[in-house]
Formats: structure tokens, sequence, C-alpha cells
């Protein structure tokens, strides 16, 4: 096979500047990852990627609801293909060869399924936390949403956007139409399995939304991370504006705290101006991570930037991710569309330093490398579009112990994509 | 057509699969050497072909394929069905680097780079609402239809995009009994030969409409069976229904054979009939026909030896690429799934053949891309549906 000089050639296309020897890793893109998945399934906007201690990679997705119907005809009544396609189970788990092992999800005893799940973690003991990120837009009894912030960019988009412009002349039954958001009450909670799919705890309540200062409530979380040896779940709580940390077996409430290690306010940072001073407060807080060195790590997306703290809520050091990228800028014939800010969700390198930081960027769609140390930003990989090694809304990242990195994208892209690294670092 | 009733419902579906009974018996003595009864062309998808093009550009629904005598391979797109968060460049000011709306019209060489982008409208001609199809013929020039509610005609240009000729007006049409205008053309294939087109049309006219290359007059054209067009709104497909006697919208495809028989795609009737180029009914094929909505029977083209001994059908309701023998119209194999990785497919729309026999898909939808399939010689035919055809001999890294 020819295939690896195409490959090589391809990478060298993708990557951005990366410097020298020294320089951060470079990575290409495994095009045949993950292996096809059987049943006819097909993943909806992938909004969570994680890879757990045995590097399995999970996936969280927002299945049926952000498919369009002719991509989704066998769940049509009556079947519009008895070949294809059906959602796959929302949370699936592969190997590191891209085989999938497991599956679960949905509604069930004694929880509440999210109407869209955000990110989702594997913790130490194998258990696997999901975030109720709700849908867009903003549900009423959400308060102190910021204009133009947006929890979850690929909310229901209009109808006449998801229809096939080639079905123009197409019996009704045939055309994808965009996602109809599920009734029920909008998402404000987290929920924990096993690794079987075995329920074992929920915090907060779908509907139930009392402001930052809440010690039991949230309000469309967007991801978790989980310290282990504390016992202790920290929260992404993304419409409060806030962190929060609850008992990891209990769900008891722990601390919370806000932009700079603050207050959380329900109004949070306001609409984003590049040329004003760092809001005081979250905009939309849309990733968390623990390093190792004990760090917590916060995407404030739609502000550009990723604060750090201490893991008692201590402020440490924040960096900027593409300061200019704006929200809610661009409007036409279907609206003000969101825009969502840089830093939607970052990973750590697999070094025992954790030298560098990988942030999805899903309105450039490409991964920025930041070092983790400065924060600055020394290179990255992909570029927008539909092939292999391409991006739409990539929104979720994560790294396995060998380096490697997957991908998962929003909107339209709907695809888990594996990458390697191209050296031999 | 007379012989239409004895050939109709069951009695066709069971001589059908006599002919294709009949022809893998053909197939079993003539390869003594080997088990299987069938062989079929076997496909894998280069996953990195075509290779990124420039200016951040992307696909909107692709919405054609043809290559050309150097096995360059034409796509035609609408930018216009790209969403705002996918086209941030576009916005005043832009908004991101990424990424703008590729021109309508992209060529591609056979190693997958990219050669020319043109396309949109200009001076001297109606540019299509909703471009459809792209066809180049053997003198460097490409043909372009349109199926947007006022794309009534047909566009020639050169492959470097100097406007040649329309055939027809935007807006202006009479149905599908009209001698000189289309309704929403889906395709056109040519028979240099004849100096003859063969236009699909389409999504607003119920009929295959053959016309002068040079003066664009339409000589003959025909409905579903061989009958007068009738423009009667049939309602949505039922498929325990029997078989209309009509066309259904929309009419995708009419492809000449070599031995002079045309293949016309009705796509919601999940059917592929088959005519003289005089327009008499030959004989016609089911293809999934409890499909719904979209249809099954979207594109087809044939394969390259000579005989056309095989056609590949794209079925972008189900997700499959078909391989059919000809001359039977026995499905052999198929290959292809739902999805969005190398080999997958959503709304698999177009498909073309290049002199090396190898496939190029577009997809529509929310697909939006050019594949490539590697044809890999004949092979015993193992699995019906063989789902996602990925290089045999390849790592992930």
């Amino acid at each position: 096979m020819k295939r690896t000089p195409i490959i090589a050639l391809a990478v060298l296309a993708l990557l951005t500047a990366s410097g020298a020897a020294q320089g951060p890793p470079t990575y290409r893109v495994a095009p045949l990852w993950p292996q096809p998945l059987p049943e006819h399934y097909v993943l909806g906007s992938v909004t969570g990627v994680a890879v757990d201690a045995q590097d399995h990679v999970w996936v969280t997705h927002r299945g049926a609801d952000s498919l369009e119907g002719n991509e989704k005809g066998m769940m049509a009544t009556p079947k519009t293909s008895v070949l294809c396609c059906t959602a796959a189970p929302f949370i699936l788990e592969f190997d590191t060869a891209g085989k999938l092992l497991s599956h679960f999800g949905g509604p069930g005893q004694g929880y509440q399924w999210p109407q869209s799940p955000g990110s989702l973690t594997v913790d130490a003991k194998g258990n696997v936390w999901v975030a109720g990120a709700g849908l867009e837009p903003a549900p009423a009894g959400g308060r102190g949403r910021a204009t133009g912030s947006n929890a979850n960019p690929d909310g229901p988009e209009p109808a006449a956007r998801g229809r096939g412009a080639d079905a123009a002349a197409a019996p009704a039954a045939g055309r994808g139409r965009g996602p109809a958001a599920p009734a029920g009450p909008p998402d404000a909670h987290v929920l924990k399995f096993a690794r079987d799919g075995k329920f074992l705890l929920q915090i907060g309540t779908p509907g139930k939304m009392e402001g930052p200062d809440s010690q039991t409530t949230l309000n469309r979380p967007a991801a978790v991370a989980v310290d282990a040896g504390a016992n202790e779940v920290f929260v992404a709580d993304s419409g409060n504006h806030r962190v929060v940390v609850f008992n990891s077996e209990t769900g008891a409430y722990k601390r919370h705290w806000g932009a700079y290690g603050e207050k959380p306010t329900a109004a949070g940072g306001g609409a984003y101006d590049p040329n004003a001073a760092p809001a005081r407060q979250f905009r939309d807080v849309t990733c968390i991570e623990i390093a190792k060195d004990g760090m917590v790590y916060v995407c404030d997306r739609t502000s550009n930037r990723i604060q750090v703290f201490q893991k008692d809520g201590k402020f440490v050091k924040e960096g900027i991710v593409s300061k200019n990228t704006m929200g809610a800028t661009v409007s036409g014939q279907f609206g003000v569309v969101s825009s969502w800010g840089s830093a939607w969700d970052i990973a750590f390198s697999s070094d025992p330093q954790q030298r560098y930081v990988f942030v999805a960027d899903g309105h450039d769609k490409k991964v920025i490398i930041l070092q983790r140390d400065t924060m600055a930003e020394v290179g990255g990989f992909g570029a927008g579009g539909r092939l292999p090694g391409q991006f739409l809304a990539v929104g979720s990242i994560a790294v396995d112990s060998r380096g490697n990195a997957y991908t998962g994208e929003q909107h339209h892209g709907k695809r888990v994509q594996k990458w390697t690294p191209a050296s031999g670092r | 057509m007379r012989t239409r009733n004895v050939l109709v419902g069951s009695s066709l579906i069971a001589l059908v699969a006599a002919l294709g009974i009949a022809q893998q018996q053909l197939e079993r003595t003539a390869s003594a050497q080997s088990k299987a009864a069938v062989q079929a062309p076997r496909f894998e998808v280069d996953p990195m072909w075509p290779k990124p093009m420039p200016n951040h550009w992307l696909l909107g629904n692709t919405i054609g394929v043809g290559i050309d005598s150097r096995d360059h391979v034409y796509i035609i797109h609408r930018g216009a069905t790209l969403e705002e968060k996918e086209v941030y460049a576009s916005a005043n000011p832009p908004a991101s680097e990424c990424c703008l709306p590729a021109p309508p019209v992209l060529e591609f060489d056979a190693e997958g780079n990219f050669v020319k982008g043109w396309g949109g409208p200009g001076a001297g001609y109606e540019w299509p609402a909703s471009n459809h199809g792209i066809t180049p013929d053997s003198k460097g020039n490409l043909w372009i239809g349109g199926n947007g509610a006022s794309d009534n005609h047909i566009l020639k240009f050169t492959r470097d995009g100097k406007f040649v000729k329309q055939f027809g007006f935007a807006w202006a049409n009479s149905g599908s009994n009209d001698t000189w205008a289309f309704s929403r053309v889906a395709k056109v294939s040519l028979d240099e030969a004849a100096n003859e087109a063969y236009v699909a049309d389409g999504y607003g006219n119920k009929r295959v409409a053959v016309l002068d290359m040079e003066t664009g007059k339409v000589k003959r054209f025909w409905g579903a069976y061989g009958n007068k067009p009738d423009d009667t709104n049939l309602g949505n497909y039922n498929p325990g229904a029997p078989p209309v006697q009509q066309f259904r919208n929309p009419v995708h495809c009419a492809e000449p054979s070599n031995d002079g028989n045309v293949y016309v795609c009705d796509r919601p009737n999940d059917r592929i009939q088959v005519f003289t180029k005089a327009g008499k009914f030959v004989k016609e094929a089911f293809v999934a026909k409890n499909t719904r909505g979209d249809g099954s029977v979207w594109d087809i083209a044939f394969s390259k030896d000579p005989q056309q001994k095989y056609m590949y059908m794209a079925d972008g309701a189900n997700e499959k690429i078909r391989v059919f023998d000809r001359e039977s119209l026995t499905e052999l194999t198929s290959f292809g799934d739902g999805g969005r990785q190398p080999g997958q497919f959503y709304a698999v729309h177009s498909i073309a053949v290049d002199s090396k026999g190898n496939l190029y898909t577009t997809e529509t939808y929310r697909g939006q891309r050019l594949q490539k399939f590697v044809y890999k010689g004949l092979a015993p035919v193992t699995k019906q549906n063989q789902g996602t055809v990925w290089p045999t001999r390849t790592s992930t890294h």
C-alpha cells in the first residue's frame, strides 16, 4: 500500500506551524477509526469524549434528536428504509483499536436522562459521569444567561435549514428536518453510572434551577471532573457561571466559585467584547479538567479563556485563546447565530509533566496546542471540513496514555476522530 | 406500451429472478475453478482522497459528479446550503479564517489534487437557483441541470468555466409534453455518436427528453413504460400498491448504454426502467421496494468494460452502492452504510466511473462529500451486503 506517504502528505498539509524538534507534539489523523458501528448505528452530535484507565474511549452524543429525518429512516413510522439508519445508543465504549465494546444510555429507573447530554468523564473507579447540558435556546426557567452565551451550540435549528435542498419535490416522509426538542423539563443535573450502565447517582433535578448560590441545584451543567482521592466531583455549572464541587459518592455539596475564584452572579459575564477588560464573571463554563499537579482547569468558552484554580477554588492564572473570536456576531437569513468562542474543551498531553494543553476550538474548527506553563499557543492541528483530519464543530477532546488524541464533533460534524502522534516524541 | 401488461408486477419480478438464476448458472459454468457462483467488481474506499481544498473551502450539498477523458473529476455543489456556523469566514467582517463555500463547480485530477473552481451567476446565462448534475462531454464541455423552482433549463460551459450555451429558460415550462422547455432537470447524459442528450426531466416534469446536442430541440420524449407523460400528482409512493404507470418526481437519471438502451432512475418508485433509445419500454427492476420517501434509485453508472457488464447504483436512502449485472438487472452485491466515516454515506446522490474502473460518489443533504472507491478487480461475491468497504491492508496509524 502507498497509504503511508499519502497520509503523511495530508498531515503535512493539515498541521499548522509547529516549531522544530523541540516543539510541541504533531499529530496525524487515523482515518479508519473507530471501526464501523453495528446495527446501522449512526452518531448524532458528539458532545463528549473521554478516555478511561484502560485507554478505552467513551463517547456520548445527542442521539436521534440531533439527526435529521433522512438519516434515521429505520426510526421513522413507517420506516423509510430498513437498511439505514438508527441512532446509536447514547454512551459508547471503544477499545484503542476502535472496536465498539459496550453501550448504554437513555431513560431508566431512578434517574432522568438528559434532553441533551453534554460532556462525559470516566473516573478512576471506572464510573461514567454525564452532564445534562440541555438544549438551546435557553429554557425560560434558566436564569442569568448572558446574551450570546450558549451551553450547547448544537441546539435545534430552523427546520428549513435541516431539510435537504435536494428533496424539494420528494414526499415529506423523506425529508430531513432539523432536530425537534424533546418535551420535558430542561436539564439541570449530572448523572453517574457504573461502566456497565447501572445507575448510581443523580445530582440536581431537571427544571429546578435556583441560581449560583444553590447547594442542591444546577443549571445546564456542561462537564464533570472527578478527584477520586478526595471523593469529589467538580461540575462545570455553565448556566450558573460557576464551578461547584460535590461529594462524588453522596452528592453532598462542598463548595463553589466563579471566575477568578469570586462569588458567581446570575448575570454572568455579559456580552463578550475583546477590547473590554476581562469579565470578572464566567460567561459559560464548558469544560473542567484536573491536572496531575492538582490544578483545576476551566473553559470559559465565550470569553475565549481558560482559568486555572487550586482545588479549593483559589484562582491561579488564566490563558487567553484566540482573543478576537466573537460571540453572536453573525446574523443573516436565519437570525443571529450564536458564536461560541474558542475554548470548548481541553485535554492534557500524556507526558508526566502534562506540558501541553489541547484546546478543542469548535469555532475555528481546529485543535490548538498550548504550552501548559505559559498558556502560550505553540501548535495545533485540523482544519474545517468533512474529510478525515478535518473538523466541523470540534467540541470535545481527550488524550490516552500513549498520547493518542480523540476528538468529537457537534453540529453536522457528528464524528469521533483519532489522532496519533506523528513523531517519536 | 403494448406489452407492458405482461411485463409488470409479479410476472416481471419472476422474469428478472429467472434471468438472474440463468446468469448465475452461466457464471458457474464459466468459472469452473471457482466455487463461488458469482463474481462482481470489488471496491475499497480511498480515505485520503481527495486532498484538502485550498482557501478554507467547504462543500455544500454535492449534487453531481462526472469524469472527463483525462480522468479529471468534476463535481457540482450548492454552497448556499452550508450553514452560517460552517462558513464564518463569509461573515462581514469575517468571524473566523474558517470557512468559505467553495465555488459551485470544482475539478480534481485523478490524484485528488484540486485543479480549478468556478461557477455562479454571470452574463449571458441564468445560473440555476439549485444546480443539479454535471456531465462532461468528450470535447471538454460540461452540461449542468438544476432543480430549483425556477430551473427549467440546461447550461453548457467549457470545463474552464466559459459559458457556451443555454437550453431553455428559467421560469418557463409547460409540462411534460412540451417540446422545447424542461422542468427542473436532474441530470443530462450524452450519446455523442448520435449527437443526442438524454435529459432526466426531472423534478418538475415526469419524462425522459432527448435533445439534439447542438440545437437543443427536443427530438422525442416519453414517460414510464414508454407512456405519454402525464403530470397528474400521484401522491406518495406506496410499496403495497401496484406499480404506477407514470414516473414520480424526480426522474433522476437517464443513461444510454453502449448496446443501445437507456436506463432511467425512477427514484421515488424504487425502480429502474430500461428503454430502447427510441423510447420503447424493455424491462424494469425494483430495488428495495419498501423504501419510502426519497426512494432507492438515485443515480447509476456503468462499468468501464466495452460490454458494460455491470451497473452501479447510488441508493441515497439506504446509503449503499448496489452492484448489478446489467443485462439481467440482478443485484449481485452492495457496499456502504450510513455514517460520516470514509466509505460511509449520508445521502449518496451521484456516481461516476473513471477509465480505470474507479468509482466516485457525491453526497447531498449533510453528507456533502466527494469520495473515491478504488476498483480492486473482480472477486467472488461472498456477501450480499458488504457494509463499509475499508482498505484490506492498512493500519489505523
